[in-house]
């Protein structure tokens, strides 16, 4: 512990130089940037800014990444809040609750709250990535696909949390994004699977492209449909400027702790990262909460679970490459290859070989975690001011700005029209009171669940029982069943009395 | 949608799951016996699209019968600026690759402003302009994205639009 200590006063040294200081302000700008447009992911800004780092020191340019990285992961959230975009699928769950906070004309408050929690959450986890990388990593490598699979499938059991007015609904929903989600080429044999002689679904369904049009094409088709002569946009009611909720913070405190752990935990599981544990935390969140019928109606306290469980993914991700050199997502992959690119090799030895280099990261990740406050807040009013943007104009950008997104996944013409296909798919779901979010959801954990579970059947001889014999697995999946089972259980109970 | 409709709806639905079930036997061909092939997650995903549409439909014949409350009422729509949007859209994504990026996001945000009920020529023509120019200038001369050129003749006017605004 005390080493930990004088390691992090070393490496706040460092970090607090001008040039590495001015490196995370850069990438926290470019992070929250790129976060926030739809298309252009947190995972493309840092191999974006790859290149760049090659005539750098290897401290600025981790610096650079952990920037962008931290603010990436955030960015999404404020287009989801203002527009019902999320920038990122990490940034779903945060986009149901913030989007009908801001349509109650509580933007700065839902905008607030985001910035607040992403900060919080990031900072614990930087400060646990610290003082404990290094025996969680002992434990995490313990586990294995059986474990994986039963956190994706509480992921996929928070669909019970999102029916609002009809479960088999929200479950016709949930099995048609996990169906798009087997559509392409299967990774094991390799055989194509519903693809029908169109050659660009060889590749399979971007998940980006479905997030997309569904979001931000259906939206906008909605808006324009809807809008009343003299009303400029249904998008700019209250005020939109965030303010920080310091006090507002304080009653919401346990699902900022238990976001933040949630993040820090399925973070540290190799694969599985932000997005997993933003869905996990949304829907263990219902669990605890008193007023679970007000999901998906603008909760303040599933806002900051999944925003602190997005950031508080970042340290946990990073354990696996700092303790490990295993990249434990796609991130944290890029970074592994500047570190190799500067000829460090991450790994245990890292910590003794370099333990400079690595308290600076830490550092640089406990000072990007605090600069998001005020960068988060720049980013908010500046996007803010784009809702007083006339409608018409907001809307059309918001398809010119979809193309690209989706052309800029593979520069491809197909993906841009399967993301108008969404689009139009999710103006008529909404239309037909088939919930969008369980379909976002099918299609971003269906793909990882059949990974898991076909890698476990492989590893386990197709024995079934291994999901409830491996006791982390079997616990997993029993919080999985009692959060479907939960609104029964209430019911029952609330008939007892 | 009127209730029929709806049937008729998740009627197909369990219909296209059971053909599409049906279809993924193929697909374990090759795999070796006790293994599970790549058919087998598309089959259970298959059995519970089935399933789910079946409950639906259960809702459905009990909210015919009054057991159930029904969806709330979304506000009216347009009917004629849905088509007019939607084929702006469809217009927008078969033009590109003809047109060119540049032509097509140009013709394009003056034809989708209006259906969304912008008003007055002179600020639609200077956001379409100023608002492609900034695209081009962020996406191609930044970020290298290698946008849809165009065909032939058009092909030609993006290059000379390019070169007269520097970015190649």
């Amino acid at each position: 512990m005390i080493e930990s200590v004088l390691g992090l006063g070393v490496g706040f040294q460092h970090a607090l130089q001008p040039l590495n200081l001015g490196m995370i302000a850069l990438g926290l700008v470019i992070g929250i940037l790129a976060g926030a447009l739809p298309g252009i992911t947190m995972l493309n800004s840092i191999v974006l800014v790859l290149p760049f780092t090659y005539l750098m020191g290897i401290v600025p340019a981790l610096l650079l990444m952990i920037g962008v990285y931290c603010g990436g992961v955030f960015g999404g959230s404020i287009t989801g809040i203002l527009f019902n975009i999320p920038g990122d699928p990490m940034n779903v769950p945060t986009t149901w609750e913030g989007y009908q906070l801001s349509q109650q004309g509580r933007t700065q408050y839902a905008l607030g709250l985001a910035i607040m929690s992403s900060a919080v959450g990031g900072l614990a986890s930087a400060l646990f990535l610290a003082f404990f990388a290094p025996p969680f990593a002992r434990f995490a490598l313990t586990l294995s696909s059986v474990e994986f699979f039963s956190v994706v499938v509480f992921g996929l059991a928070g669909v019970s949390v999102l029916n609002q007015s009809s479960l088999p609904a929200a479950l016709i929903s949930l099995f048609a994004g996990m169906f798009l989600g087997t559509v392409g080429t299967e990774a094991q044999y390799g055989v194509e699977r519903f693809v029908f002689g169109v050659p660009f679904l060889t590749t399979g369904v971007d998940f980006v492209t479905v997030l997309i049009g569904l979001f931000a094409i259906g939206e906008v088709l909605e808006q324009i449909v809807t809008a009343q002569p003299g009303v400029t946009s249904a998008r700019g009611q209250g005020r939109t400027v965030p303010r920080l909720p310091l006090l507002d913070l304080w009653p919401l405190r346990w699902p900022l702790a238990r976001g933040t752990l949630v993040g820090i935990a399925v973070g540290g599981l190799a694969g599985a990262g932000a997005t997993v544990s933003s869905f996990v935390s949304y829907g263990l969140e219902k669990q605890f909460s008193k007023t679970p019928e007000l999901f998906g109606r603008g909760h303040a306290g599933a806002l900051v679970a999944s925003e602190s469980s997005v950031n508080g993914s970042t340290g946990g991700a990073m354990i696996h490459l700092l303790t490990l050199g295993i990249p434990g997502s796609a991130a944290t992959a890029v970074m592994m290859g500047a570190f190799l690119i500067h000829g460090i090799q991450p790994g245990p030895l890292l910590f003794t070989k370099q333990p400079e280099q690595v308290y600076t990261l830490f550092a640089g990740m406990i000072l990007a975690n605090i600069l998001m406050v005020a960068f988060g807040f720049l980013a908010a009013i500046f996007f803010a001011t784009l809702m007083r943007v006339p409608a018409p104009i907001l809307n059309t950008l918001i398809v010119v700005f979809c193309f690209i997104g989706a052309f800029a996944l593979r520069n491809d013409m197909a993906d841009v029209w399967l993301t108008m296909l969404f689009g139009v798919l999710g103006f008529f779901m909404r239309r037909h009171d088939l919930p969008i979010p369980p379909l976002v959801m099918g299609v971003i954990l269906g793909p990882m669940a059949e990974q898991y579970f076909l890698t476990s059947m492989v590893a386990h001889g197709n024995d079934l029982s291994v999901f409830v014999t491996r006791p982390v697995s079997a616990v997993i999946l029993g919080l999985a069943l009692l959060l479907v089972l939960a609104p029964s259980l209430r019911r029952l109970r609330r008939g007892a009395v | 949608m009127a209730s029929r409709a709806r049937v008729a709806a998740l009627l197909a639905g369990v219909l296209g799951s059971a053909l599409l079930f049906a279809s993924t036997w193929p697909l374990d061909a090759m795999v070796p016996r006790g293994q599970l092939g790549p058919g087998f997650w598309p089959r259970l995903v298959l059995i519970g699209l089935a399933l789910a549409c079946l409950l639906k439909l259960r809702e459905e014949r009990r909210a015919g019968s009054g057991d159930a409350a029904a969806p709330a009422a979304l506000p009216r729509v347009s009917a004629v600026r849905l088509a007019l949007g939607m084929a702006c859209i469809l217009a927008y994504v078969i033009a590109a690759p003809r047109l060119g990026f540049a032509l097509a996001t140009a013709a394009f945000i003056v034809a989708f402003m209006v259906v969304a009920g912008a008003r007055g020529a002179p600020g639609i023509a200077a956001t379409a302009l100023l608002g492609t120019v900034i695209l081009l200038y962020a996406f191609i001369k930044l970020v290298y994205l290698p946008f849809p050129k165009g065909d032939g003749p058009f092909e030609r006017a993006t290059l000379a639009l390019y070169r007269a605004l520097g970015i190649f």
